[in-house]
């Protein structure tokens, strides 16, 4: 287990630096100038950008400018905005807590309400509960979340006006509760459906396997049947799903924060990639790579734990 | 010569038999098909949107790109059965040219995106060893690029365009693919009939795309069908961004676009209610279709 644990954290960081030359050069070859951008159309000579590229380093060889980044990065300095001025620290990294805060209460509300309707659906098969998750699934399946997002808008904020339709508070402000939950809902709710159709028939899988019946042959009262005996073992793949979401959820905001004007990375982002701002877009690829790969190793780890075939084979 | 004769009779028969049978085969997947209500209202919504949109020209006299400043924002009404946008451009017939797009769109990357896939997965599954890996390693490093930056990156090399987002999608979209077959490959090459097929010589692409893909296709059609809502919605999403096909092209993702004026959103929710239900309608058909045709072709993946 060590050995493999060693294994995969070994090729998780040669993949890393593979995905992140491989951007590096796409970027630098695509042949926009963020030079012009910065310095404007009435200051742009070509004195003046040639002067600018060789203070920022954009003239050295490719293969120096990107160890030089590494090495920066591994000193804790991210880098600036080329065309806009702000370092990543203050404009990117900053940013995160807003965008955290809307996908973290997506995904738990999503979780709860999925994990609970699933169970409920797979336990009173084609009743009302189970007709209601799959309708809600059908529909979060087939809409996109700011589709979903502008009708929200449209029918809180807008016909009802119960509810603000942009913005976020800053923390101290007030109470931020009003300006959180068309966001979250606008995310939660698309997600649930699935993972309430994928908890439900996960369970009825389940629920049909032989020492299922042997237990409740043993006299095993029913609802700890349920609990014990079909809940846990339908765990693995629910939970494979959850971790899946997290990155969804994190690029699906994109859209959903600017339908929101949401003051999270989604923002930033755009705006980086229009100016081609190397530098925040190379530090939110590196970001996410990292984080799929780390959410990739965990799934595997976590189902190896949770599994004793595999556990106790190699 | 007699015994010859004979035993050619008895093949002609039992590929008689064999057309027959297959026939009937057929005929009851196709009676399952049609039990399953949802799939065949799937079908049908898949149907009227391709026939609208193929025969734009016939439903709506409007050309989706004209402007006409006299009608400016009109709701639904006789004349504009879907109302118009803030240029005065017909909104119908709007959609029925830019879901020509968004439709093709989707249609050629989930098309090129699998055939990828496939010859990738095959090679890695049949092979396996030290190529199996490289391709693995491969999939593993496409499915962490953030898709945004792919897609400046290749505006930047060759301009926005309907073409350079089918290439994205193409590019990224194979993995999926990859996995199936691959996995698949991997475990029927060591089956009986592959094992007399390398004793009787064949060569190994024979064995690859002749005896073992026939088998695999079905899923891997079902595959591609079930990707199409995916791209569908991944073109609007881009394109409601701004980052996908130009803003003067009509697609469902531009149109949609038009919702980030508030003024829009807050007085003229036909303008990106429209688009946004046509996504979702055409969404809802094909994954029903979908799942009916899995149904039917590939009960094992359920």
């Amino acid at each position: 287990m060590a050995k493999y644990i060693v294994r995969r954290l070994i090729t998780m960081v040669i993949m890393v630096f593979v995905i992140s030359l491989v951007i590096f050069i796409a970027l630098q070859s695509t042949g926009v100038d963020p030079v012009g951008q910065m310095l404007g159309v009435d200051n742009y000579t070509k004195e003046a950008a040639e002067e600018m590229r060789e203070k920022l380093g954009l003239n050295d060889p490719i293969i120096v400018q990107f160890f030089r980044w590494w090495g920066n990065i591994f000193k804790g300095e991210y880098g600036k905005s080329i065309a806009l001025g702000y370092t990543v620290k203050d404009g990117l990294i900053a940013k995160w807590p807003a965008t955290l805060e809307i996908t973290l209460y997506a995904l738990l509300i999503s979780t709860v309400i999925g994990l609970l309707i699933g169970m409920l659906s797979a336990f009173w098969q084609n009743s009302i509960i189970d007709y209601l998750g799959r309708g809600i699934a059908v529909l979060g399946n087939s809409m996109p979340e700011y589709f979903f997002a502008l009708i929200l808008i449209q029918i809180f904020s807008i016909k009802l006006g119960l509810l603000p339709s942009a913005g976020r508070i800053p923390a101290g402000g007030g109470s931020r509760l009003p300006n959180l939950i068309l966001p979250v809902c606008a995310l939660a709710i698309p997600l649930c459906g699935n993972l309430m159709r994928y908890t439900r028939n996960t369970m009825l899988d389940v629920a049909n396997q032989e020492y299922v019946k042997l237990a409740r042959s043993k006299g095993i009262p029913e609802w700890k049947v349920y609990i014990k005996h079909i809940f846990r073992n339908s765990m693995r793949p629910v939970i494979t799903i959850l971790l899946f979401r997290l990155t969804i959820l994190i690029g699906g905001s994109v859209a959903v924060e600017t339908v929101f004007a949401w003051p999270g990375v989604g923002q930033v982002l755009t705006k980086a990639i229009t100016a081609s701002d190397y530098w925040v877009v190379m530090f939110y690829t590196l970001f996410m790579a990292i984080m799929m790969l780390s959410i990739s190793f965990l799934i595997d780890l976590i189902g190896a734990l949770l599994d004793p075939r595999v556990r106790l084979g190699k | 010569m007699a015994e010859n004769n004979v035993t050619n009779t008895n093949t002609t028969n039992s590929i008689d038999n064999a057309r027959k049978y297959g026939t009937k085969l057929w005929k009851k997947k196709v009676r399952k098909f049609f039990n399953n209500r949802l799939a065949v209202f799937g079908l049908l919504v898949v149907v009227i949107f391709l026939v609208l949109m193929i025969g734009a020209p016939i439903f709506t006299k409007w050309d989706p790109n004209a402007p006409n400043f006299k009608a400016k924002l009109v709701g639904p009404n006789a004349e504009h059965l879907l109302g118009t946008d803030s240029l005065g451009r017909d909104l119908f017939a709007r959609i029925l040219y830019g879901g020509r797009t968004s439709v093709l769109i989707a249609v050629v990357s989930s098309f090129i995106g699998s055939t990828i896939g496939t010859i990738l997965g095959a090679i890695g599954g049949y092979f396996e060893g030290f190529i199996d890996k490289c391709l693995v390693r491969l999939q593993e490093i496409v499915s962490c690029f953030p898709q945004l930056i792919l897609v400046l990156i290749v505006v930047a090399f060759i301009g926005p365009g309907t073409w350079n987002l089918i290439l994205i999608f193409a590019l990224t979209g194979w993995t999926g693919c990859f996995r199936l077959v691959r996995s698949e490959f991997i475990a029927r090459k060591e089956e009986t009939y592959v094992k007399v097929c390398e004793a009787f010589g064949m060569s190994n692409v024979k064995i690859m795309f002749s005896q073992i893909l026939p088998s695999v296709l079905t899923t891997v059609i079902v595959q591609l069908t079930m990707n199409i809502p995916g791209y569908v919605m991944q073109e609007a999403g881009l394109s409601f961004l701004g980052f996908g096909v130009p803003m003067n092209t009509p697609t469902w993702g531009t149109m949609l676009n038009a919702a980030k004026a508030s003024s829009i959103l807050i007085n003229n929710p036909h303008c990106w209610l429209v688009p946004g239900l046509a996504i979702s309608l055409f969404v809802l058909a094909v994954n029903f279709f979908g799942d009916g045709l899995r149904d039917v072709m590939d009960p094992r993946q359920q």
